[in-house]
């Protein structure tokens, strides 16, 4: 980057009309991440005195106006990251009734042909050990485990917790540590007790925090293979409280008697996703992919803080790549990560109701959008997000454009299934069994025989048994969300 | 409001799929161009047809079968009645659809097994009295017994599973 006039806004990561209080923020929340007695990487330190310095100008209403009249004009666009939108439909209609647009966000990286050295790594493994795991399941654990242990890079930090109705440290989070000692203490594990996941949560958290840094991808996997009783709410809590120090998290269900919605809303509070094994001897595949992907960081978080417009709610939120997955709607958004080769893509879908067509521009959502860069200390300057549409009296003949559509149409099979669990849910065993046959039709025209057949089986099942078959609804769930990323691929080609 | 075509369910304005069978708005043709593509789609309605329907035919396809099995396809054109079955060699039954090509007696379909027809809008199945029974949505037919039958029914052929489409 080019040597230039430091910009106190840009060092702070804030807007220029950014409230005072935004400003003191962005400045606790910086000093706290490069202080002295914290920082470890070279030429931090000063770093943190640049920040003390664009606070104490800023945070000055008298010098804060000296200092803004000697500016240049602001440039719109970040020079980090670049964003795009489109629309379902090219503008809205004057209407009495409810409407629905869709509109695509794709954010990555500015620059892609630059190549980013890959981002140093800090993980902690979480394991159950419960019981249930005894056997295959805890035997790939362990060999996966070892595995990731013994090609770790020397900058990487790897810890490994173990849980069941209570946690231990099984490997601390530290860096060189002697490998053989932990590789035998991870052998050592033994299955026994019952599955409390808070317990492993809150000793990966506090493992994790060890080492925590802003320069490393600091991330959380947890593999469990039974549900978790009566602490989902507090494990919700401490997942929220990671996410506010950037710290990511996967959740990996083996099997099928864990509980997918709860995980995915775990994940979900920090922009991970939950992911599906259906057999044990898929662990060390799935694993070892994960590792590569957090590996190919580009940036950790996208945040997408937004208020609320006044009659148009954002009905639904989904995380297309790189890892599909739900994503909770509230401010702030935790959106997900961009990886270097993978541009980060997210669907929402507004419910307009006519109130709020009233003059000659809609605007769906103001906002902004952080992103927390690995290989980057500074903070990135936030990027102002505001999709707007034109409100006119009838109509656009014109197509959505292709990639819209595309997305849409992949996102269309999932979310059949997501109908078809609601109302197996509420116990409509046949309106659930109708749904899946639909979704059956539609799987088949799309050359998807395989899932096909499973979705009309369990659409038998459900009708019969008044029940899914035991691993029949995340085989659905699970294979119609890997369909949203081939179909991306496709498309890239 | 959008009102599906397929199932006539009341969907928001600015939806790009139907809420209850997942139909795509943006090209209601899909269905159609699937039905007459030449290079996937074994055509059956070249024979010459005594159908007493023949004044309703048209040849645009009014539906097809789809096999759910190996996904092949099926197009319903020119006539209102199909007779589906299996040719087995040396015996003169011949079906308007003939599944002996998809495993068809490994899977129990009878020379004769069952007729699909159109008489308006209603398309009925019968089975004509079949070894291994015709099933509609996993309940056994009455040989001989017209059913009516929708769009999307799963129409089982002794184990031979056929989903049938058809085009409103």
């Amino acid at each position: 980057m080019p040597s230039r006039k430091p910009d106190y806004y840009e060092i702070l990561g804030v807007f220029r009309d950014a409230p005072q209080a935004d400003i003191k923020r962005a400045y606790l929340d910086s000093a706290q991440r490069l202080h002295p007695d914290r920082n470890v990487a070279p030429g931090e330190t000063e770093l943190f005195l640049e920040i003390q310095l664009a606070y104490e100008v800023l945070s000055n209403p008298k010098r804060r106006n000296l200092y803004d009249a000697t500016l240049p004009p602001e440039i719109e666009e970040s020079g980090v990251i670049k964003h795009e939108v489109s629309f379902s439909r090219t503008n809205l209609v004057q209407l009495d009734e409810p409407q629905l647009v869709y509109a695509l966000l794709e954010v990555g990286p500015r620059d892609q042909k630059e190549k980013l050295p890959s981002a140093p790594l800090n993980i902690c493994l979480i394991l159950d050990r419960s019981t249930s795991m005894q056997g295959d399941k805890l035997d790939f654990v362990k060999a996966t485990a070892i595995h990731l242990l013994r090609n770790l890079r020397q900058e990487d930090v790897l810890s490994v917790v173990a849980f069941s109705d209570r946690a231990e440290v099984i490997v601390p989070a530290a860096l060189n540590l002697g490998k053989k000692k932990h590789e035998e203490s991870i052998q050592m594990m033994q299955a026994s007790g019952a599955t409390e996941i808070y317990k492993g949560l809150q000793a990966g958290i506090k493992e994790i925090r060890r080492t925590l840094d802003p320069s490393r991808v600091n991330h959380i996997i947890l593999l469990t293979d039974g549900q978790t009783y009566g602490d989902e709410k507090a494990c919700l809590k401490l997942a929220e409280d990671a996410a506010a120090q950037h710290i990511g998290i996967t959740a990996m269900g083996i099997g099928h008697e864990w509980n997918d919605i709860f995980l995915d809303a775990l994940a979900g509070k920090t922009g991970g996703s939950s992911a599906y094994i259906s057999k044990p001897s898929d662990i060390e595949r799935l694993l070892t992919d994960k590792f590569k992907a957090l590996a190919k960081s580009f940036a950790d978080e996208v945040l997408l803080e937004y208020k609320r417009q006044e009659h148009i709610r954002i009905n639904y939120g989904f995380r297309l790549q790189p890892e599909g997955g739900f994503i909770e709607v509230e401010s702030p958004i935790h959106l997900g990560p961009i990886l270097q080769d993978t541009a980060l893509h997210i669907l929402f879908e507004f419910l307009v109701s006519p109130q709020a067509l009233d003059g000659d521009v809609l605007t769906l959502l103001d906002g902004s959008l952080k992103t927390s860069i690995v290989a980057r200390p500074r903070p990135v300057p936030p990027v102002r997000l505001k999709l707007t549409l034109d409100i006119k009296q009838n109509p656009s003949k014109e197509e959505a454009p292709s990639r819209i559509l595309n997305a849409l149409s992949h996102l269309n099979l999932y979310r059949m299934q997501e109908r078809a669990q609601a109302a197996a849910e509420a116990d409509q065993f046949d309106t659930a069994a109708r749904y899946l046959q639909n979704l059956a039709t539609h799987l088949l025209s799309q050359g998807e025989h395989s899932l096909s057949k499973t979705a009309l089986f369990e659409a038998k099942h459900l009708e019969t048994k008044h029940a899914w078959s035991l691993a029949g609804h995340k085989d659905i769930k699970y294979s119609t969300r890997a369909l949203l990323l081939s179909g991306d691929q496709e498309k890239a080609e | 409001m959008i009102v599906c075509s397929i199932c006539q369910h009341d969907n928001l304005t600015g939806a790009m799929f139907c809420a209850e069978c997942g139909a795509s708005f943006a090209d209601n043709h899909s269905l159609i161009e699937q039905l007459v593509d030449p290079e996937k789609n074994q055509s059956v309605s070249n024979k010459p047809s005594d159908d007493p329907f023949q004044k309703f035919s048209s040849g645009e396809p009014w539906g097809s079968l789809h096999l759910v099995d190996t996904g092949q396809i099926f197009p319903l054109s020119q006539r209102n009645e199909f007779t589906m079955g299996r040719i087995s060699k040396g015996q003169s039954i011949r079906p308007d659809i003939d599944f002996s090509p998809y495993q068809g007696y490994d899977a129990g379909v009878s020379r004769m097994h069952a007729v699909i027809k159109r008489d308006g809008d209603r398309i009925i199945l019968m089975d004509l009295g079949s070894s291994n029974g015709t099933y509609w949505n996993g309940m056994r037919l009455s040989p001989n017994v017209e059913q009516i039958i929708h769009h999307r029914d799963i129409v089982a052929l002794g184990k031979m599973k056929i989903q049938i489409m058809v085009k409103n």
